[in-house]
């Protein structure tokens, strides 16, 4: 056996049993890359720091606690946020989807909103919220939003005719039609849209950290900028990338899983 | 189960694309007595499905009425079973969910619907897949469902749209052989669209030819029951009758 074949063998048996492997291997060539540049000293060092100087600084951040609080804040407005645009996004999505008069009036002024992208409204929030975590909510929330929204009305409509007429003829009423058939059936669709929603709005909350902050891993990064600190700065980015991971691996993975692809709704 | 009229029934669309009116069915009239099944078969766009539609109340009708029991029936309710040609099991819920269903719309408790679902569930054999998703069985087995669904609620007429027409040859004869069974068993009114004009005949007391919206004939099959494939498909009034209303299809 080749060794090549004798790494691959390895390789599946320890991702069958622990399948965190898997997601960890991708990484281990960019992060050796970047060990490689960072070492060679092409760039100066204060500039370009290596992996181990990162993890350093990401114990004495957490050593002083100010990592763990940042993230805890960053993460609790996105939750609020989320939590706010689905409870908004979901009902109107199911409204535009449904009835055609409410389509044909909101649509228009949906998709006229939705190009004034999040951090557009900044100069205008900061005047009339200030520094604040209003600020820094509503931009998420409206973030949030219109993925939702949009996505579960095509979710909405994507549902068969048959099925409404099944439950209608089966003696649901219409609001339990929305109950029983309208939602689940959209449920792939909205978590599409939550998902897309979560992610631009995570960037958007960055955005608005760096801007409005007084916390938050956003402000942490541009508080770095501040005092020249390259090391932080790259701590922060890779702390957003980690997060994002592991909000959809842990938490939006495993419900599609339970859902739309256990009903064969969505084929893989 | 009570009777079913439909009087002097009739559609038309406006069909914005041609600029004209559209008949879809014309005067339509036709009365189906307490447990007896009654086949409606004819050339494809010969306005069963519309009829069909009208009688579950999915689309309003343009002129007539449909009366079940001497009353007036208007948009789709309970008492008027469907099964369709799609099946529409409802994906997100267990074969168990999708024939309580009905019940529990009802609002029977939990432990009566479960309980009825599996009675009907058994009469079809499928007991043993109650607890799975509509996508892990084959088709055959969810038109099963699809019917024992409707069923369950008890209806006092269903109405089944070419319910047999997606799956393969061999499940059909089958589930016709099934359905039967069923109906001998549980005598339900029943409307059966269909263009075979084999299963119209094979099913039914009576076959009514429709063309081009209207009731073309009205015949009787006085074949006996039970009725199975075995023994009917070399049968001469079978094949007489099955010949005679192939006729009529053609020539609609």
């Amino acid at each position: 056996m080749t060794p090549l074949l004798k790494a691959w063998s390895l390789y599946a048996r320890w991702t069958a049993r622990y399948p965190a492997v898997r997601s960890i291997v991708p990484f281990i060539p960019v992060v050796a890359l970047w060990a490689i540049v960072a070492e060679s000293g092409m760039f100066p060092r204060a500039f370009f720091p290596g992996p181990l100087e990162v993890v350093r600084s990401f114990c004495s951040l957490v050593y002083k606690g100010i990592l763990p609080d940042y993230l805890e804040d960053s993460v609790v407005r996105l939750a609020a946020g989320a939590a706010a645009g689905m409870a908004l996004g979901i009902p109107l999505g199911v409204l535009v989807g449904l009835n055609s008069r409410a389509r044909a009036m909101l649509w228009p002024i949906l998709l006229f909103f939705q190009a004034i992208g999040d951090i557009a409204w900044l100069p205008i929030l900061l005047i009339w919220f200030g520094f604040s975590l209003t600020t820094m909510t509503i931009v998420i929330v409206y973030t949030v939003l219109f993925p939702v929204v949009l996505n579960t009305a095509l979710g909405v409509r994507s549902v068969s005719l048959d099925l409404h007429r099944a439950a209608r003829s089966l003696g649901a009423s219409r609001a339990r039609v929305v109950w029983e058939v309208v939602l689940p059936g959209a449920l792939p669709n909205i978590m599409t849209g939550l998902r897309n929603g979560l992610a631009y709005g995570w960037r958007a909350l960055i955005a608005a950290e760096i801007i409005v902050g007084t916390s938050g891993i956003g402000f942490l990064m541009f508080d770095a900028r501040r005092a020249g600190s390259v090391v932080e700065i790259l701590l922060g980015m890779i702390v957003l990338g980690l997060l994002w991971y592991i909000v959809d691996s842990w938490v939006l993975a495993p419900i599609e899983r339970a859902t739309g692809q256990r009903w064969g709704l969505v084929t893989r | 189960m009570k009777s079913l009229t439909l009087r002097t029934l009739s559609k038309t669309y406006f069909d914005p694309y041609a600029g004209a009116h559209v008949t879809a069915v014309h005067d339509v009239s036709l009365t189906v007595r307490q447990g007896e099944f009654v086949s409606i078969v004819g050339p494809s766009g010969c306005g069963k499905t519309t009829l069909l539609n009208m009688i579950a109340g999915f689309i309003p009708v343009s002129g007539g009425e449909i009366l079940l029991d001497g009353h007036a029936v208007n948009g789709p309710g309970p008492e008027r079973g469907v099964v369709f040609q799609s099946f529409a099991l409802f994906p997100w819920k267990t074969v168990l969910e999708n024939v309580a269903f009905g019940p529990k719309m009802r609002g029977l408790a939990r432990t009566e619907c479960e309980r009825i679902a599996r009675e009907y569930l058994a009469l079809v054999g499928l007991g043993h897949a109650a607890g799975r998703y509509p996508n892990e069985l084959s088709g055959g087995m969810q038109q099963r469902v699809g019917v024992v669904r409707a069923l369950a609620n008890n209806p006092d007429v269903l109405l089944m749209d070419e319910p047999f027409a997606s799956v393969d040859a061999q499940t059909r004869m089958t589930l016709q052989e099934e359905l039967t069974r069923i109906w001998q068993e549980r005598r339900p009114t029943i409307i059966f669209i269909t263009h075979d004009v084999g299963e119209a005949v094979f099913l039914a007391d009576r076959v009514v030819v429709l063309s081009k919206g209207r009731v073309l004939k009205e015949l009787g099959v006085p074949l006996p029951r039970p009725r199975a494939w075995g023994l009917l498909m070399e049968d001469s009034a079978f094949k007489a009758l099955s010949g005679q209303v192939l006729q009529l299809v053609r020539a609609a």
